[in-house]
């Protein structure tokens, strides 16, 4: 029986699994949609891995992503890793003479700078979510069109139409106005890919010297369209792993399989009951809305307290009362 | 008399003389509590929109006073020593106050060194206003100098001993007073920092008078007395720490100038801009405050 480490990357849009060997191999992934039930997409792809990955026993597991704590706490993970930590492990692996790394996910864009194999800079969207993934897929929506065909037909464009990115709201509206005045559909999505584009550059991107080898990835580097705008503007080649979108639960395994703590992780998780119950906690004015995690209608975890009053062992102290 | 001191804003920087000052002239106070969301929601409803973060928590500390003292207190603060001014809405919170609330009893004093109105003048006044007389108004004054001066340089050696300890990595929060000390705004942050098993060391606890002199290493042209300390204290504090968090509160004017600037001349250390909004959830400041605080560990070991 081999050994294999979990990585389960939890983000707004998509979840994404894998299993690596020993020797950092992927021996099983699994991307689907999040959906809004970060809990239901992880024990959906915990079945799927556990199918490809045949005979194997998982030793650690490490989550990341936007809900890695609550999967942290499904899962019992060993590591529970931000985002920008977890892809960089990641791309490390797969390209260790990376100097930029572009992310564009659902709702998070980032840029993370490496030299000689070390983090030095990195900058992420602040209060916006505008250029994201979820900005094109919702635009994709508008225009009819699946969102895995955005890149293609991008492709097909020799005249992209102009488009000002700055603002989502501004942007739908640029949008269908052009689309009123008669620019073609191929036109406008090439337009919308280089919006991307150069709103990534002047937001997230803004001041940072990009510096070849450049890796791009998140669920958006799937789309060609904004693979090709990126080369156009920044002019340099643009490096897209084939795993680009699982490089995030990448990382966590191989952080899981540098902290091993020596057990063995049973995929019948997947089949136990997880709820969630929000409630506001009275025992102050803050009022904070207090999630708890059961497991098979035991309290495992809880957070959203500001105060020890809201804290799991008050809580468990009340109900046992 | 009670006198009523919102725990928001200047409190957080004069508290400890208002305290002492309406003590020896025989006047009670009440401060209000930290903040909290009831204190939060109600500033709100009392603030328009485009108010800062910080200026609605203050209404929202004034709101919890009325009916629990004789006085609010709120001092108009227009500038310190010549060419030193202080932020329009630390000097517009009185009549803001009094225009939304209408009719409560507002204790104020007016402080405007460049117009030849300076504090110890301002205390006199507020001291004769309130029936002591001109001798104990001064030394009343002269005495909360004192035990604030004391607190003060107890606060800067408690901060000295902690960056002679190289144990832990220490970030630098440069930050208004009452936006990294306030419980529901900034505490959460130094908390969540002390949790990842690293130090933070505040802006406002470096030496000021050497802050203020060595603000001009970045910009000499700044008027805002408060940020030029706290950007000051980057230039005496930067071989002492390993990082910078520009904590700020939603939309300040002044901030949204100088953390462009610090992040334009402080190159040699790494910087972060975290905002907090009224909206805020704790995932996105965790996610980017461990990031940032992985970043640089990395650094440390080169």
């Amino acid at each position: 029986m081999k050994t294999g480490y979990l990585g389960v990357d939890t983000g707004s849009i998509s979840t994404k699994g894998v299993i690596i060997d020993d020797e950092n191999n992927i021996i099983a992934n699994e991307y689907l949609w999040t959906e809004g039930n970060p809990v239901n997409a992880v024990k959906s792809v915990l079945r799927a891995i556990e199918k490809q990955s045949g005979d194997i026993a998982v030793a650690s597991v490490g989550t990341t992503g936007s809900a890695r704590k609550l999967i942290g706490a499904m899962l019992e993970a060993d590591v529970v890793k931000n985002e920008i930590t977890a892809h960089a492990v990641g791309t490390l692996v797969v390209f260790p003479d990376v100097r930029t790394i572009l992310e564009i996910g659902g709702q998070d864009s980032k840029i993370i700078l490496i030299d000689n194999g070390i983090v030095v800079d990195y900058a992420m969207n602040t209060l916006c979510a505008a250029g994201t993934g979820s900005f094109l897929s919702s635009q994709a929506k508008r225009l009819g069109i699946d969102v895995e065909d955005f890149g293609n037909i991008a492709l097909t464009s020799n005249n992209p139409t102009k488009i000002a990115a700055r603002c989502t709201v501004f942007a739908e509206s640029d949008l269908v106005h052009k689309a009123q005045i008669g620019h073609k559909r191929e036109d406008i999505i090439a337009g919308l890919c280089l919006a991307v584009v150069n709103n990534y550059l002047n937001n997230v991107g803004k001041g940072k010297a990009i510096k070849p080898p450049i890796v791009f990835q998140g669920g958006v580097s799937k789309n060609s369209g904004v693979v090709r705008a990126f080369e156009q503007v920044i002019g340099e080649e643009i490096l897209v792993d084939k795993n680009s979108h699982l490089m995030g639960a990448y990382g966590a395994a191989i952080l899981a399989k540098n902290n091993k703590k020596g057990r063995v992780f049973g995929f019948d998780v997947a089949k136990m009951e997880f709820v969630t119950k929000g409630y506001e906690c009275k025992k102050c004015p803050n009022n904070c809305e207090i999630i708890c995690f059961y497991k098979n209608n035991i309290l495992i975890d809880s957070w959203g307290n500001r105060c020890m009053n809201g804290s799991v062992a008050e809580i468990m102290s009340v109900k046992s009362q | 008399m009670t006198i009523g001191l919102p725990r928001a804003l200047l409190y957080y920087r004069y508290g400890v003389i208002w305290e002492a000052f309406f003590k020896i002239i025989g006047c009670k106070t009440i401060t209000s509590p930290e903040t909290n969301k009831q204190i939060l929601n109600d500033g709100i409803r009392f603030s328009i929109d485009e108010c800062c973060l910080p200026s609605k928590i203050y209404m929202g500390h004034v709101y919890y006073l009325i009916g629990k003292c004789d006085y609010i207190l709120i001092p108009r603060i227009a500038s310190c020593k010549k060419r030193n001014d202080v932020c329009v809405k630390l000097n517009a919170m009185y009549d803001i106050v009094k225009n939304t609330f209408g009719d409560i009893s507002i204790l104020d004093y007016n402080v405007d060194n460049h117009n030849g109105l300076n504090e110890r003048r301002a205390f006199i006044n507020m001291g004769r206003a309130l029936g002591c007389s001109y001798a104990k108004a001064l030394s009343a004054y002269k005495n909360a100098k004192k035990a604030d001066k004391l607190l003060y340089e107890k606060k800067v050696e408690n901060q000295n001993r902690l960056l002679e300890n190289n144990d832990k990595l220490k970030i630098l929060i440069v930050s208004h007073s009452y936006n990294c000390h306030d419980k529901f705004l900034g505490y959460p942050i130094s908390d969540y920092i002390k949790k990842l098993n690293c130090v933070s060391v505040f802006a406002d606890a470096a030496d000021r008078e050497k802050s203020v002199v060595m603000s001009r290493k970045i910009s000499d042209s700044l008027y805002w007395i408060y940020n030029k300390e706290s950007i000051g204290s980057i230039k005496v504090l930067e071989d002492k720490v390993n990082g910078i968090i520009l904590l700020t509160a939603f939309p300040c004017g002044p901030d949204s100038l100088v953390n462009e600037l610090i992040m334009r001349k402080v190159r040699d250390i790494p910087v972060i801009n975290i905002i907090l909004d009224e909206l805020q959830g704790e995932a996105g400041i965790q996610t980017r405050i461990e990031s940032f605080l992985d970043v640089i560990k990395d650094r440390a070991r080169l």
